[in-house]
């Protein structure tokens, strides 16, 4: 063994050495190699279910690979927690902030290493002098004894990173962190970021938007189905070379009948709605469908879609606009009579929102539809009917099960987005907002779904499909809808859309902008 | 009679003043703590026993503190450990309580419901010569025993411990965000258990106070509910020490204008509704104004 | 609550690990009331031998555990169809008292009223009564998302002293120093079903109800719809079901129960209304629900038990000098243990995924 071979190469910062996690049948990351240099800043990018988030759990000690090494200042090592990779340097900033309410910036600044004088009593000069500091490494200025709640998103984001400063980390993972920012406050994050670099300060950037990426990155790593599918430095690629690598192919399209499309079942006119941090998300939004046709929106995650979703059910508030279903305008009524008059809702969050995990299998396939005459007679439950009806529809759907009174958590995931689906398309809607409709589902459970939702279509029905999924989006739309910062940067029928074009669009170019 | 009314009522608020203290400190970490009558109750009958047995108020008051935050840490470690609902568990405790302080008046002593020592150390009154005489003010401050200048004195504390010291941070933190306090390094399991711990002193204290400070004798029914009008005051308080004081005080001088009603023909019963109904207006009341600032906001 | 709502879905199949489950508080409470007999010199197993001989040992003895369980299993009732609602109410208590009164009330004040007609109108009285009472707290609730337990619990305290206001003061009985309502008449009286037992209709009425509440929580879709909205707000929400009215019904109902078993007792055993009505029933009814995990034979079964612990622990005074209080400690302790979940006691640690 020569000396070569085992000096560490101080220079790495941190990086990965053939991590392998397995969850179950799941590979979520598979023999992933990359190194982040120390005083860069490296971009990990990847699609949706590429296992960036296992590998971000597992580079900051949350989680453990199966096989290979997390490598730190070149030595491959084994972390036994969080505590220890933050010993070493290493702090996350999660994309649900850490910020604790009800306490000021300062305090939350501090917090678990408050500087302290006699009687336990917290040294606020000494406090605000740390703070002042890091102010000026970071090149803003906050006001510090504002309560964390009245703060808005991007300062909040900036305590974040302080305060991993503050407590002596110098490598950095940002986990989406431009998700939840406006444009402005982009360009603010990432003259911090390059500051932080200069100082010496090495960052992990997990993203996937590529504008960002090439703006801020020294180098990239892009991360698909849970392997590296290249690193390159910025300066050697092209945002186009990169979401052809995060994408890939577009492996199988499911077949798509033509279908004669009908009048519009659902009317969104000059739509404008509040995110949950109350800034306005969503700009004059106009949108049809029309019965026969699946119309997809795409764009990057926060740009619009929670707020779409919000306005058609009736589960959110909107700030204006009119929504019309069937012809009718509902924009006033709640969730329950808009499904009365033809509306069905496949939620994103299946867990917490689409199904009940708890509840018995066949409860979750009649919820909703068992006041209807032939599961109910005056409020009793018509048990045979229901038994009945609970197996045909498990049939048609192919729902492998042993019992329906069994509770819906025993099923796959695959099966149980089945039972969700069997139960939206029952009863014949007009309309189905299907949101996400493939998250979590195996690849047959995936091609099932997609024909389902087709064959609901060729008989007439309205869908308009939320996805984060370009593929799913391409191959099932008749037409794909981008969104960006609340409003619409372009259309593209089916046929010609290309994830290329869609790429740039879902980075706010409009369609007039590409050169033809 | 203005004179009795007034230090009649700072008497009567001593007692919820010090339960709701440390009900308040330990809501703030997390935990609404309605076993606080429970662990009155108990410190209550060890502030007599060992105020007879040793002839020392401090000894008493160390007896009465030590019983309440033993009961604290059981109610604590049911809640954060095992997972059980906080809300039984109070309840739960306030019943078993109850129940063990009879079985073991009846098992003991013998007596069933009421218990009377002999020589008991009541607390001492801090007479304030000159101030004495000045009506209204002689009467808020003079002739107090030690626990109702130390109660008072523990608002303003209280107050600053929470919003200045180390631990007064991490205990809001706990209770804010057990989750991010615990991605921080801190144990917010453990902190709330130091807070029930504490909530439990205080509450036997308060037990105390009603035994040596005021009736000089234990009964099964001292504590007259007072573990819940301190709940209603720190809910009155909304969580601050000034505010919570002024409940108490308000819920105090309720207790002291009922007694004197009693027998005059008066509804005194109707007086001691107050401090609930008041508690039902001020939620409802604060549930308005933050749905009033949502709507308006979004 | 998420755990009696849970534990209250029609599972396929009861195995031996759900009936241990059930159990497990009730052993262990046991446990420690054994050692609180212990350490008082008794011998625990004389004494539980002694309860159970006085709770079950004779038809005369089995009929006042039978008639001490009545407002157990309505109180108990009420408290489960709050709780499976995801509904907290702890203020069962109260409507229970102002319920007793309300009976009482319509029992001694419309004396001219002949038995059929007097009876229901004086139960209906109690079932308003107990309704009304809930009414503030569910649309506080349903409404503005206002804490039910706080606002629950500070009702009991409420009604505790508004009836003692009433029964001291508008509704003393004359010539009476002892703050009770007059006795009510003859014909408000609900039959006694095993003289001199005071064990009466009220029972047949509450198991009545139980086997309604069965029915009702199996087979019926607003059964459905609150065991759902137990389980999962969100889910009910976006299946269509309209969750804050639905916490309104199930509080008004759990209110009405309350109500009802009030006026049972205030008709069927105390026969007027007096201060100290009440020893707790409400609060033991959570004990009830708890126990009974929310389900109908559950309630009647736990609701048994506590019948039989407030009957023999009143009489096991009279044979040995163990205090009546054991009662009380044993029902703490059930709530506790009720609640508090051991799994990850068994669970060994294993850091990660």
């Amino acid at each position: 063994m020569s000396t070569a071979e085992t000096l560490p190469d101080a220079s790495i910062r941190l990086g990965a050495q053939g991590v392998t996690r397995r969850f179950g049948e799941l590979v979520a990351n598979d023999r992933i190699t990359f190194r982040a240099m120390r005083g860069t800043i490296h971009a990990i990018v990847g699609g949706n279910g590429a296992g960036k988030s296992t590998l971000m759990r597992i580079l900051q000690g949350m989680d453990r690979p199966d096989e290979g090494m997390v490598v730190v200042d070149g030595v491959p090592t084994v972390f036994l927690g969080p505590a220890d990779a933050f010993s070493r340097g290493i702090g996350m900033v999660h994309q649900e902030f850490m910020l604790v309410p009800g306490l000021t910036l300062l305090e939350n600044l501090v917090l678990a290493h408050e500087p302290t004088e006699g009687l336990g009593r917290i040294d606020r000069k000494a406090a605000l002098e740390a703070a002042r500091k890091l102010e000026r490494e970071a090149g803003v200025t906050l006001d510090w004894d504002t309560p964390v709640d009245d703060a808005p998103v991007h300062v909040r984001q900036i305590v974040e990173i302080l305060r991993l400063l503050y407590r002596g980390a110098d490598v950095l993972i940002l986990d989406e962190p431009t998700a939840v920012l406006a444009p402005a406050q982009v360009q603010e994050l990432i003259v911090l970021l390059r500051k932080l670099r200069a100082e010496g300060r090495t960052i992990l950037f997990i993203s996937h938007k590529l504008d960002e990426v090439m703006a801020l990155a020294d180098e990239i790593t892009v991360i698909r189905a849970g392997q590296v599918i290249g690193t390159m430095t910025t300066a050697d690629t092209t945002k186009a070379a990169l979401a052809e690598m995060m994408i890939g192919e577009i492996l199988s399209k499911p077949s798509a009948r033509p279908s004669s499309v009908g009048r519009p079942v659902l009317e969104i006119r000059e739509l404008a709605a509040l995110d949950a941090r109350r800034s306005l998300r969503l700009k004059e939004l106009d949108l049809d469908v029309r019965a026969g046709e699946i119309v997809g929106i795409a764009g990057v995650a926060g740009n619009g879609q929670d707020e779409i979703i919000a306005a058609v059910t009736g589960l959110g508030h909107i700030e204006r606009g009119r929504i019309v279903l069937d012809g009718k305008d509902v924009t006033k009524l709640d969730l329950r009579d808009r499904r009365e008059l033809g509306l069905s809702y496949l939620s994103p969050d299946r867990a917490v929102e689409g199904l009940c995990l708890t509840a018995p299998i066949s409860e979750n396939l009649i919820a909703g539809r068992h006041r209807s005459p032939e599961l109910s007679k005056g409020g009793i439950l018509q048990k045979g009917a229901i038994k009945r009806h609970v197996e045909t529809l498990l049939d048609r759907f192919s729902v492998k099960r042993t019992s329906s009174a069994l509770p819906i958590a025993s099923l796959s995931g695959g099966n149980q987005q089945k039972v969700a689906m069997a139960r939206e398309l029952d009863g014949g809607p007009k309309l189905l907002l299907a949101c996400q409709p493939t998250r979590g589902v195996d690849i047959r459970g995936i091609a099932f779904i997609h024909q389902c939702l087709l064959d609901y279509r060729e008989a007439g029905g309205a869908v308009l499909v939320i996805s984060e999924e370009l593929e799913e989006l391409i191959a099932l739309s008749d037409r794909i809808v981008v969104l960006y910062d609340g409003r619409v940067t372009g259309e593209v029928a089916r046929g010609s859309a290309k994830v290329e074009e869609l790429g740039r669009m879902m980075l706010g170019e409009t369609r007039q902008e590409i050169p033809a | 009679m203005i004179d009795n009314i007034i230090h009649a009522a700072f008497v009567m608020t001593t007692p919820i003043l010090l339960a709701a203290l440390g009900g308040l400190v330990n809501r703030i970490a997390g935990i609404v703590n309605i076993g606080l009558d429970s662990m009155m109750l108990a410190g209550a009958l060890a502030g007599l026993m060992v105020a007879s047995l040793t002839g020392s108020w401090p000894a008493a008051l160390l007896a009465a503190a030590f019983v309440g935050g033993f009961l604290g840490l059981l109610m604590s470690l049911t809640v954060t450990r095992l997972a059980a609902n906080e809300i039984i568990v109070g309840l739960g405790f306030n019943i078993a309580v109850a129940g063990l302080v009879r079985f073991f008046l009846k098992s003991w002593y013998g007596t069933s419901g009421t218990l009377s020592l002999a020589d008991v150390a009541m607390l001492p009154r801090i007479h304030i010569p000159v101030v004495a005489n000045i009506p209204v003010l002689g009467a808020i401050l003079s002739d107090h025993d030690p626990l109702t200048w130390a109660a008072w004195l523990l608002v303003p504390v209280s107050a600053w411990f929470l919003a200045r010291t180390r631990l007064g941070l991490r205990l809001r933190a706990a209770g804010a965000a057990p989750h991010a306090a615990r991605a921080l390094g801190l144990n917010p399991l453990s902190l709330r258990d130091a807070s029930t711990v504490f909530a439990g002193m205080m509450a036997g204290l308060a037990g105390a106070y009603l035994c040596i400070g005021v009736v000089g004798i234990f009964n099964e029914g001292i504590t007259a509910g007072r573990g819940f009008l301190a709940l209603a005051a720190f809910y009155f308080g909304r969580n601050r020490p000034w505010a919570t004081a002024l409940g108490a005080l308000l819920f105090g001088l309720f207790d002291a204008i009922q007694i004197r009603l009693q027998g005059r023909g008066l509804p005194a019963e109707l007086v001691q509704t107050l401090p609930y109904v008041m508690v039902i207006v001020i939620l409802t009341l604060v549930a308005i104004t933050v749905k009033r600032a949502r709507n308006k906001g979004a | 609550m998420s755990a009696v709502a849970s534990s209250a879905r029609a599972a396929p199949g009861i195995g031996w690990r759900d009936i241990a489950l059930a159990i497990a508080p009730l052993v262990l409470a046991l446990i420690v009331a054994a050692v609180v007999l212990g350490i008082a010199g008794h011998n625990p197993l004389e004494v539980y031998w002694l309860l159970l001989k006085e709770s079950f040992g004779g038809t005369k003895r089995v009929a006042a555990t039978v008639a001490a369980s009545t407002p157990l299993i309505l109180t108990g009732l009420a408290t489960a169809v709050a709780f499976r609602t995801g509904v907290f109410n702890v203020g069962v208590e109260g409507s229970l008292l102002v319920g007793g009164l309300a009976a009482a009330f319509v029992g001694f004040t419309y004396v001219d009223l002949p038995a059929a007609l007097l009876l229901p109108l004086a139960l209906g009285a109690a079932v308003v009564a107990g309704t009304l009472w809930m009414l503030v707290p569910a649309v506080l609730k349903a409404r503005l998302d206002v804490d039910e337990v706080v606002t629950t619990l500070m009702l009991n305290f409420i009604a505790v002293s508004f009836t003692a206001w009433l029964v001291n003061g508008p509704l003393l009985a004359p010539g009476s120093a002892n703050s009770a309502t007059p006795m009510v008449v003859e014909a408000a009286r609900l039959p006694k079903l095993m003289p001199p037992s005071t064990l009466n209709a009220g029972f047949l009425i509450a198991v009545a109800l139980l086997v309604l509440y069965w029915l009702w929580g199996r087979g019926t879709a607003l059964g459905l719809e609150t065991r759902l909205a137990g389980l999962n707000p969100r889910f009910a929400i976006a299946s269509g079901i309209n969750v804050p009215m639905l916490i309104v019904k199930m509080m008004l109902l759990s209110g009405a129960i309350g109500g009802l078993a009030g006026g049972i007792q205030a008709l069927g055993t105390v026969n007027r209304f007096v201060v100290g009505f009440s020893p707790g029933y409400g609060f033991t009814g959570i004990a009830v629900a708890l126990l009974g995990r929310g389900s109908a034979i559950g309630i009647f079964l736990a609701a048994l038990l506590f019948g039989a612990l407030a009957t023999s622990g009143a009489t096991i005074q009279l044979f040995s000098d163990v205090p009546i209080e054991i009662v009380n400690i044993l029902q703490g302790t059930v709530m506790i243990f009720a609640v508090a979940r051991f799994s990850w006691l068994l669970k060994n640690r294993r850091g990660g995924k």
